[in-house]
Formats: structure tokens, C-alpha cells, sequence
């Protein structure tokens, strides 16, 4: 069977020329390309056949699912019905049971080399993985199965890429992201607790289309998403270079909408899009709303707490800085001590020489 | 009694520190300290409530650029201790953790420290030193990593982020990379405050000239030091 191309399909569908070429600026904006990649993405448009996807599911909230099905443009629904072909999601899938399994297995047969394998959710991988089952096997087992004739594979949200809340410490089921479990295939990261809908859509496109991954950061994460920081794209930044921060929820600062660094907004650690994207076609983000950012796009954000001062407390100690001008504090006692002994031995060993010397 | 003690005493110059290093280790110190000011006003900065974004101007934007600023010339003054440390066997002075005689000597030391001896060995630099400055720089080499990996994340294509860029991916999250430059800096300046206070001890106690060589790169010492030999090679 051969796999109808964008163009072709908009033809059955006996749409314009024009709406697809529109389609087609909207996909280049959203991938992150220059308008001057619109040709490339017309002309691909018109041949590549359009991509086969598996999506499946490990250990997650299933929250990555309910942005995906918000995202704007492309529609989500859009993208599942004629974009690409989703064979295969437990999430969205009508059917169940065995002949659900049955085509999962069809799918990775026929297509072999050729699909997309989309991750959402930690894998486990403590007791053989059996915290975490998939269609009566374990989902690493559905992994390895699933990755081994990918063409690339998608890590949705932070859990796909690097573990996610489930792996927070003591991390019980030994969750971890699926790099280990996908043997050679090129995997993408494109973490976030959820990703931002477009972001998700927009990675997805950009391999169908092109039929590679996107440019990747030295984490993996594409770069046209992933190459700022949401410190560097906050509206709020003029108020952070200018010294004015919200040190409260409900001082002037915060009325104000001034910068919330102080209430540990993890912004300056944070790449993501949300500085330039936003939410749900440029609504809003945490920031936006007055919430200081938590970092959910990195790796082990669940582990460092707490989530609204800058660094660790450590109880009555307090931070770093009070420990450590504590501890500079003590050693100038020391010193202090130190030097006056020293003066003393200085003394008594001169009085001793004298005294030798005298004998003598 | 006074100028029974002060006698005469022979003494000999012993020419330690080049002149690059020198200027590397001043560099250090103003840098330190102003990287360290600023790192703290950028972890807790203060609040202004009384301007405008668009007019002020010794904000904590300004606050980042000196740190930066500093970090730039700091990270290049290195040039200098690298050439030094090549034309120079002053410059040179490791802790010889792979011999004998350091940990004895070490062992001596630490007991003068402690008050149990009245004196330990001349050394040009004692091997307690040699091991604490020695640490003092794997401090600083993960000061730069940590703060040039942050910096230059937003550009991994560039220069600096293939030189760096692949730190903090190794740490883990770049928020730990934060938390490890920040702690590690306390440790830096807590050294930097022992290391004052053990410089002039050496020089106005015990008469080591530690503060005085290095300004003008020699040292008159009345013993003939241990290390000497470290000088002109003929102990290794
Ligand atoms: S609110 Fe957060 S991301 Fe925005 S400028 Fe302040 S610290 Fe940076």
C-alpha cells in the first residue's frame, strides 16, 4: 500500500491549493524555520508519504496526552486524522485487547524502518520492570520491541526523558527515561511537564516532513525549542536586570508583576518556550499567571526542592549563605585563637634559646 | 635582651615566583573577591523599589556583567600562570603526594600547627601549602566549568559551548550546576581567608618572606629550605 503524501490527501479531500500552501507556512513558523525554508517544506509536503506513528504510554499522568490534544495549530485533531497516521496509542485508540496488540505488532511489521515511535512515560526498571505493564508484558519490553525498527524515536515530557516525578527520590520502581531501552534509534527529548502542545506537534512534523530529527542541543533536545532560556524570554526580565523583585505572593512586587526570582522562579535554569511560545495559542504561562516557574522541562527538577527560594534550606541552619558566613565567622574566632597561641609558643621557644644560650 | 635575639643573621635569596605568576596570583585575588560579592548579590539580590526599569542603572544587570566581566579575565589570566609554570621551576611547586618525604613532611607540619612541635622544617613552600593550593585550584577549575557550561548553554553551537557546553549535561540538571558553583565558592573564599591568615603568619612568625615573595618573587630565608632543591632540579 502506498502511503498518500500531505498534497495528495488535501486533494482527495478536495481542498484549495492555496489552504495547503497556508497550511504549509503555518507548519514552517511552527517547526521553528525560517520563511525561507517555506519551499522546502511545500515541496516535502508534496511527496513524503505521510509517517506512520506508534505512540505508547509507560509510566506517566497522561498529562503530555491532554496538551497534545490542545494544541492550536496544527489542530490536534487535525494532525491525528491527516497528518500522520497514528497506528497505534493507548491513549486514543477506539480498540483494546488482543486485536489492538495484534495490530500494534502488524504495524511495526509492516512498517519496519519507516515509523515513529512516540514515548510518553518513565520506564521502571527495578523487579525486571514489573511496576510498569504493557499488554501483558512489561513496558521496557514493549520498548525494546517497539524501538527496534524505528526510524526516531520522541521522548514526550520529562518523564520519557529523564524519568519525571516518578522517579523523585526514593524512586521505588527505579523509573528512569527510555534512552537505555531503545537501543541505536535517534531519539529526540522533548521534555516538559507537559511540553508545550506546539512544541509536541511541531517536533512530530518536523520528522515527517523531513524525514530526519530536528537539530539537537547536547541534551538532545531540539534547539528550536529548547535553545533558550525562559529567563532570557521572560516578559518579566526588564524587572529582573532593573533589581525589582516580588519577594512575597502579595507584596507591591508581586501586584506589580515584577520579576519573581526571589520566590524561586526557575527560569534562569530552564529551557523551554514558554518565554516566546506561551500556552494554548499564547494564553498564558506560569510566569505569566504570577507563579514562579518550577523547571518542569529539566532533569530532576522533582528532586530540588524547595520550589520557592533559590537554593536548599537546611532546617535551622538555613541556606548556603548563612552556613557559610557562620563558618567564616568561626574561623576568624579561630585565627583570632590561633595566632595568639602562636605568638605564645613563638615566645616561650625564644625564651628557651635564650635560656640554652646563657647556659652555654 | 631585644638585640641579643636580633643578631646578624646570614641569609639567602632564593628567586621562586616569575613575574607571570605573580601578576596571575593578584589577578586571582582581585578577581575572587569580586566574582565572590557579586555571586552573592546575584544569588540574593537586593530589591529596588524605587525605580524604573528603564532608567536604573547599577542593577543586578550591571551586577552580572562585572561578574562575567571578571570571570572573562580571571579565566585568561591563566595565560600567565600556564607560561610561567612552563619557563619557570618556582612556578612549579606541586605537592609530591607520590613520595615519601611529603606526607612526613606534611605529618611535621600539621604538628607545629597543632601547637605540638615548636617549629617545623624551612620549606620554600611547605607541603601542607602545596596540597592545600593544589585543591584550591581543582576548586577554581570547577568554578569555570560550572559557570562558563551555565553561560554558554544558550549557545552550544559556539566556541564556548563545545569547550563547556558538555558539563552540565554530566552533572545532571543545570540547576545543580548553579547549586555546585555556589557552594563551591564559599569553599573557595573560606580557603582564600585561611590562606591570608597562614601567609602572614609564615611572614611576620616564622620569617618565611610568604607575603613579601610574592611581590618580589624571591625569598631570603636564614635555613637553607627542605624543597631547595626543587628550584634547580636536584630533588625530584
Ligand atoms: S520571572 Fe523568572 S524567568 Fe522571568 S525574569 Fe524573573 S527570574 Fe527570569
Amino acid at each position: 500500500m502506498e502511503r498518500e503524501s500531505l498534497w495528495d490527501h488535501y486533494m482527495k479531500k478536495g481542498m484549495s491549493r492555496r489552504s495547503f500552501v497556508k497550511g504549509c507556512i503555518a507548519l514552517t513558523s511552527l517547526m521553528g524555520l525560517s520563511t525561507d525554508m517555506v519551499i522546502k517544506v511545500v515541496e516535502a509536503a508534496e511527496k513524503t508519504p505521510l509517517p506512520v506513528v506508534v505512540w505508547i504510554h509507560g509510566h506517566e499522568c497522561t498529562g503530555c496526552d491532554e496538551s497534545f490534544i490542545r494544541s492550536g495549530s496544527p489542530l490536534a485533531s487535525d494532525l491525528v486524522l491527516n497528518e500522520i497516521a497514528l497506528e497505534y496509542d493507548h491513549l486514543l485508540s477506539a480498540a483494546c485487547g488482543e486485536p489492538f496488540e495484534a495490530h500494534l505488532d502488524k504495524t511495526i511489521q509492516q512498517y519496519k524502518g519507516k515509523y515513529i515511535l512516540a514515548v510518553e512515560g518513565a520506564t521502571c526498571t527495578k523487579d525486571n520492570g514489573v511496576y510498569c505493564m504493557s499488554g501483558g508484558h512489561t513496558f521496557s519490553h514493549l520498548l525494546q520491541k517497539a524501538s527496534a525498527g524505528a526510524a526516531a524515536v520522541v521522548a514526550y515530557g520529562s518523564c520519557a526523558a529523564y524519568g519525571g516525578i516518578q522517579a523523585a527520590k526514593p524512586n521505588p520502581t527505579g523509573s528512569s527515561g527510555i534512552s537505555q531501552f531503545i537501543g541505536n534509534a535517534p531519539l529526540v527529548k522533548v521534555p516538559g511537564c507537559p511540553p508545550i502542545p506546539e512544541v509536541m506537534t511541531g517536533v512530530i512534523m518536523h520528522i515527517a516532513l523531513f524525514g530526519s530529527i530536528p537539530p539537537l542541543d547536547n541534551d538532545g533536545r531540539p534547539k528550536q525549542f529548547y535553545g533558550n532560556r525562559i529567563h532570557d524570554t521572560c516578559y518579566r526580565r526588564p524587572f529582573f536586570d532593573a533589581g525589582m523583585f516580588a519577594e512575597t505572593f502579595d507584596d507591591k512586587g508581586a501586584k506589580a508583576g515584577w520579576c519573581l526570582y526571589k520566590l524561586g522562579c526557575r527560569g534562569p535554569e530552564t529551557y523551554n518556550s514558554c518565554g516566546n511560545l506561551r500556552w494554548f495559542q499564547g494564553m498564558s504561562y506560569p510566569i505569566q499567571s504570577g507563579a514562579p516557574c518550577i523547571g518542569c522541562s529539566n532533569a530532576n527538577f522533582w528532586d530540588e526542592d524547595p520550589l520557592l527560594t533559590r537554593m536548599p534550606e537546611y532546617g535551622p541552619l538555613g541556606n548556603v549563605d548563612k552556613i557559610g558566613a557562620a563558618a567564616a565567622g568561626a574561623m576568624a574566632v579561630g585565627v583570632a585563637a590561633h595566632a595568639v597561641v602562636s605568638v605564645a609558643q613563638k615566645n616561650m621557644k625564644e625564651a628557651k634559646e635564650l635560656a640554652e644560650k646563657k647556659g652555654e | 635582651m631585644a638585640d641579643e635575639i636580633m643578631k646578624e643573621e646570614p641569609r639567602k635569596t632564593y628567586y621562586v615566583f616569575s613575574p607571570f605568576l605573580r601578576i596571575f596570583h593578584w589577578i586571582m585575588a582581585i578577581s575572587i573577591t569580586v566574582l565572590f560579592i557579586t555571586g552573592i548579590l546575584i544569588t540574593t539580590p537586593w530589591v529596588t523599589y524605587s525605580s524604573e526599569p528603564t532608567t536604573s542603572w547599577m542593577a543586578l544587570d550591571w551586577i552580572r556583567n562585572i561578574h562575567f566581566l571578571f570571570a572573562y579575565i580571571f579565566t585568561a589570566s591563566f595565560i600567565l600562570r600556564i607560561y610561567g609554570f612552563i619557563i619557570n621551576r618556582g612556578d612549579r611547586l606541586f605537592p609530591h603526594f607520590w613520595k615519601g618525604y611529603f606526607y612526613r613532611n606534611t605529618i611535621d607540619v600539621a604538628m607545629h600547627y597543632s601547637f605540638l612541635k615548636f617549629e617545623h622544617k624551612p620549606f620554600l613552600r611547605n607541603p601542607l601549602a602545596r596540597g592545600a593550593y593544589a585543591t584550591m585550584y581543582v576548586l577554581i577549575a570547577i568554578e569555570i566549568l560550572t559557570g562558563f557550561g551555565i553561560y554558554y548553554m544558550t549557545d552550544t553551537s559556539s566556541l564556548g559551548g563545545m569547550l563547556f557546553g558538555w558539563f552540565v549535561p554530566l552533572i545532571g540538571s543545570e540547576y545543580w550546576a548553579h547549586l555546585i558553583h555556589h557552594y563551591v565558592a564559599w569553599g573557595i573564599i573560606l580557603s582564600a581567608l585561611g590562606h591570608i591568615y597562614m601567609v602572614i603568619r609564615a611572614e611576620f612568625m616564622e620569617g618565611e618572606g610568604e607575603v613579601s615573595s610574592m611581590f618580589a618573587g624571591t625569598k631570603m630565608l636564614r635555613h637553607k629550605p627542605f624543597d631547595a632543591g626543587h628550584l634547580d632540579g636536584t630533588l625530584d
